[in-house]
């Protein structure tokens, strides 16, 4: 199991969530976005390096409120609610913008 | 012969029904419950229990809730059974006392409950799709047994009629450890037989169901884990882990 | 990601409705298998062992002496058919496997052949068959298709539980190596971190701060949710899925608001920051003393006086009947309150005590029902009264909402249907058997959203509420239909010297 990003392959678990965070890039993820049938836009983006950022400090991804509240501040409100993050991101921020972001999956109950 | 052929059987059935169920009534009881279990409606108190194991045993409180009508043929067969079992020990006494003699009449016709329930069990695990699904070969066994058992039964009541006198004084000589010669009917060779079989099976199959009742956690259980610390033996045992949280470096 | 897109469209049906049976309809349906990783920490063999045969009949051998349900359970079954309908994954389904009893058999078959005369001497009669690689194998596929909620149990004229050999079932799939991606990750993920998320004490700090913010925004108070805070009165034991989803964080700010309210000093605490104990869903007594054994040590080491638990189905299973068992006892708390307590416990004697000023209006434009969590339903209990566990939640709802009406009566209390997600099923790759499973309780709400118009439904459950604002959208709901009971308590709660003047002058209409 691998994404194939402009020849190397990169390894990814059973449900597409990449296994060494280290081998992440903008290309990958557009790699990934792709299989999850999504177009990356400006507004994409603003998630994917919001969360990012935010692993980077923390080592975990960020719950839902504190990403949209971010990106609220960042984007202003038409974009930083909860319905239009699940426009973004059909699956769920959480999952599926993690995903994206070469994020591990959260785990537990959510 | 044959009297003395179904006298070693009936010693071997007592045997194997006493001896049997009591081992595994003890293995159950020497079973440790690790936890709490009850399940609603779970009565707090040892009292609210034994109202609860009560209306199980004598209303099958819990069946009537969850299906009439397997609720209906089991009681029709169990409470049938019942009678009919109280009416017989009419033939282990030499004194009957008042109350066999209170059931005889009801217990001569509570025979055709237990029939009409063992038919609607019966005709429940052959049409109904779900139950015959779960049935293997010894579920339908068991209750051809127990429907044999009663028919051969109920024919001696109001068909062919034995010699109820020389019956009684074999059971009571068994009862003295004597072989008295029995009547050598075909019906009642059958019914006996059954009857023998149905109390050896009785501990290596379902019909533990009865002792199990008692045994099972999730009915017997108080509902108190907060109030009393329930511990099993083997539990008391695990070797303890620490107190208080480690220091950042020993987190593992 | 296939499974999430089978929205086809269902008609409003009864809840109970009982199918045909479809044999092996969810034969193909399995979970993701545990990697070595997951697997080992636990203290279970990384991958499937040589001599698993010996290993999986040695284990039942010792589960049937160590475990008098799981022997009493194997032995008494009549096959009278009783639970046959009362499974929501058989009623979802239709697959036989699903239908209680069948499920217990799977094991039973086997069980028997080694370890009963009958099942020795006469295989054929009694349905005993020998262990094989395909028996293991669909043992891993139907017990990760039950969510251990004991609605068979209730049913059943001896009270043969199914979830107890369902749990004693992945034990001995995990004693051989064939643990669940799911449950098992995550158990040692929290072994690492605390709690099931991953999250560490930095974010969950930051998390918290974030919240605090929140509050003071919408009351212009300082209401604090304090971490790791020593001496304080109150730990509480909350699931990590309160810092993190939605509407399960709202439920938090309820609790900070009625603590606040109450005035009393609380604490979190970053070591035992999960309530939730997946230890019970892989049926291993010690991972889950293990589990619970953190809350005791955090307990000690902050010199709390009481424990209180969040909203959680399966924790509060764990708290409220096996804590004192697991890492009791708790001889250093204060005696004079429940030990542990539930956060409906604690807000309902608030209530009581006139502690919180309610404005229900506030909750106008929400028509309530309540789910009954199964593991609250009908493995715990709650306050001094039986049946508490039932009423406490719904005095609390309708103290704080002026619409409420129940769903039909075989669909809750201690007949509660699952939300379809229990037991450690809350997992993307069974999405399709959730959707499924889910089915009778959406048809019990569509009932009342019919009759009643009810538009919301409020749960206490982290698990729940996770499964629900993923399922419900296939039937006609929104996500945030599904609430916490402290999401409402939260909104309806005025605090004192809260700034918002229109509800300060209604409030004081109000007497
Ligand atoms: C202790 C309380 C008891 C309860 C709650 C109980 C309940 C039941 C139930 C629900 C069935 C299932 C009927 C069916 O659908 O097949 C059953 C079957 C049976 N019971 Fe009991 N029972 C009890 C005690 C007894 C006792 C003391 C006996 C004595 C021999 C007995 C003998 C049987 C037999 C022979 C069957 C077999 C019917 C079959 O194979 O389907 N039961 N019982
Ligand atoms: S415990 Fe619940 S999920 Fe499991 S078999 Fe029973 S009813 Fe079904
Ligand atoms: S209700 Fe109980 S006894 Fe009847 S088939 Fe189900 S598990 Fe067996
Ligand atoms: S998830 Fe909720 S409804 Fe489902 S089994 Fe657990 S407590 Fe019950």
């Amino acid at each position: 199991m691998a994404y194939d990003v402009n020849g190397t392959a990169v390894e990814h678990d059973e449900e597409g969530y990449i296994t060494n965070l280290g081998e992440w890039s903008k290309e990958l993820a557009d790699v990934i976005a792709k299989a999850e049938e999504i177009e990356m836009d400006e507004e994409h983006w603003a998630v994917v390096n919001f969360l990012r950022d935010y692993y980077e400090e923390y080592q975990i991804a960020p719950a839902v409120r504190v990403l949209i509240k971010s990106i609220k501040k960042s984007m202003g409100p038409e974009v930083g609610n909860n319905k239009y993050m699940y426009e973004l991101f059909p699956y769920g921020p959480a999952k599926q913008a993690c995903k994206i972001a070469g994020l591990p999956k959260p785990t537990g109950c959510v | 012969m044959i009297s003395t052929v179904y006298a070693v059987l009936f010693y071997v059935a007592t045997l194997m029904m006493v001896v049997g169920t009591g081992m595994k009534v003890l293995k159950y009881a020497r079973t440790s419950a690790p936890l709490k279990i009850p399940v609603s409606p779970a009565p707090r108190t040892k009292r609210g229990v034994w109202f609860r194991m009560a209306r199980e045993v004598v209303l099958f409180e819990s069946l009537f809730k969850s299906n009439k009508w397997i609720w209906l043929f089991a009681y029709l067969f169990h409470f049938g059974m019942l009678l009919v079992l109280l009416r017989h020990f009419r033939y282990f006494q030499m004194e009957i006392w008042w109350w066999v003699e209170l059931v005889q009449p009801f217990g001569k016709y509570a025979s055709f409950a237990m029939l009409a329930g063992l038919i609607g069990l019966l005709i429940r695990r052959i049409f109904q799709q779900r139950i015959r699904y779960i049935s293997a070969p010894s579920d339908y066994l068991m209750l051809a047994l127990l429907l044999l058992i009663a028919v051969s039964g109920t024919m001696m009541t109001f068909v062919s009629k034995v010699d109820i006198i020389s019956v009684k004084a074999f059971m009571l000589g068994l009862l003295r450890f004597r072989i008295e010669t029995m009547p050598v009917e075909p019906v009642l060779l059958i019914h006996l037989g059954s009857v023998a079989l149905l109390m050896i099976i009785f501990p290596i199959s379902k019909l533990m169901h009865a002792p199990g009742l008692f045994f099972s956690p999730s009915r017997t259980q108080v509902d108190n884990a907060r109030e009393f610390r329930h511990l099993s033996a083997w539990a008391a045992q695990l070797p303890d882990l620490p107190e208080g949280i480690p220091a950042p470096e020993e987190k593992k | 990601m296939a499974p999430l897109d089978n929205n086809e469209p269902r008609k409003i049906g009864d809840p109970l409705k009982i199918p045909q049976i479809e044999c092996g309809a969810m034969a193909d349906t399995n979970t993701f298998a545990a990697a070595p990783e997951h697997n080992e920490p636990l203290g279970f063999p990384g991958e499937l062992l040589e001599n698993w045969k010996e290993v999986a009949i040695a284990k039942i051998g010792e589960l049937a002496d160590k475990n008098r349900a799981f022997r009493v359970y194997l032995d008494t079954c009549v096959k009278c058919g009783a639970c046959t309908d009362k499974c929501h994954y058989f009623l979802g389904t239709g697959d036989p496997k699903n239908m209680p009893v069948a499920r217990q058999d799977l094991l039973r078959s086997v069980y028997r052949r080694y370890y009963t005369f009958a099942g020795k001497y006469f295989p054929w009669l009694v349905g005993a068959r020998d262990l094989t690689k395909e028996v293991l194998d669909e043992w891993y596929t139907y017990y990760h298709q039950c969510s251990q909620c004991r609605r068979c149990s209730v049913a059943c004229p001896y009270g043969i539980d199914t979830a107890e050999i369902s749990m004693a079932a992945r034990e001995v799939l995990d004693s051989v190596g064939m643990g669940q991606k799911y449950c098992n990750e995550i158990i040692a993920k929290l072994k690492k971190t605390g709690n099931n998320l991953g999250m560490n004490p930095k974010a969950l700090r930051a998390t918290l701060e974030d919240l605090e913010e929140d509050l003071e925004d919408e009351t212009g108070i300082a209401v604090k949710i304090p971490l790791d805070v020593k001496g304080a009165d109150i730990l509480l034991i909350t699931p990590s899925a309160d810092f993190f989803a939605e509407p399960h964080i709202d439920g938090l700010l309820g609790y900070a608001k009625v603590f606040h309210a109450a005035g009393v000093s609380w604490t979190i605490s970053s070591y035992a920051s999960e309530a939730a104990n997946f230890g019970m869903f892989i049926g291993s007594y010690e991972n889950m003393r293990e589990v619970s054994w953190r809350i005791r040590q955090a307990a000690k080491d902050l010199g709390v006086k009481r424990i209180v638990f969040g909203e959680c189905g399966h924790a509060w299973r764990v708290g409220y009947s096996f804590l004192n068992t697991l890492a009791g006892p708790f001889d250093f708390l204060d005696q004079n309150y429940p030990i542990p307590q539930h956060i409906m416990e604690f807000t309902s004697d608030a209530i009581d005590d006139g502690l919180l000023k309610i404005d229900k209006s506030r909750n106008d434009e929400f028509v309530m029902t309540f789910h009954d969590s199964c593991n609250v339903a009908r493995g715990s209990a709650m306050g001094r009264q039986e049946g508490g566990q039932f009423d406490l939640p719904r005095k609390v709802l309708k103290a704080v909402c002026n619409h409420y009406h129940d769903m039909e009566r075989d669909t809750i209390r201690e007949n509660t249907f699952c939300c379809g997600g229990g037991g450690g099923l809350l997992t993307d790759d069974l999405m399709d058997l959730r959707i499924k499973g889910a089915k009778p309780r959406m048809n019990a709400l569509q009932q009342v959203t019919e009759d009643h118009g009810v538009t919301h439904m409020a749960a206490i459950c982290a698990i729940c509420k996770t499964q629900f604002s993923k399922v419900m959208p296939k039937f006609g709901y929104e996500m945030d239909n599904i609430m916490s009971v402290h999401q409402l308590v939260a909104n309806a709660v005025i605090l004192d010297g809260q700034e918002d003047e229109a509800d300060q002058a209604k409030a004081e209409e109000t007497p």
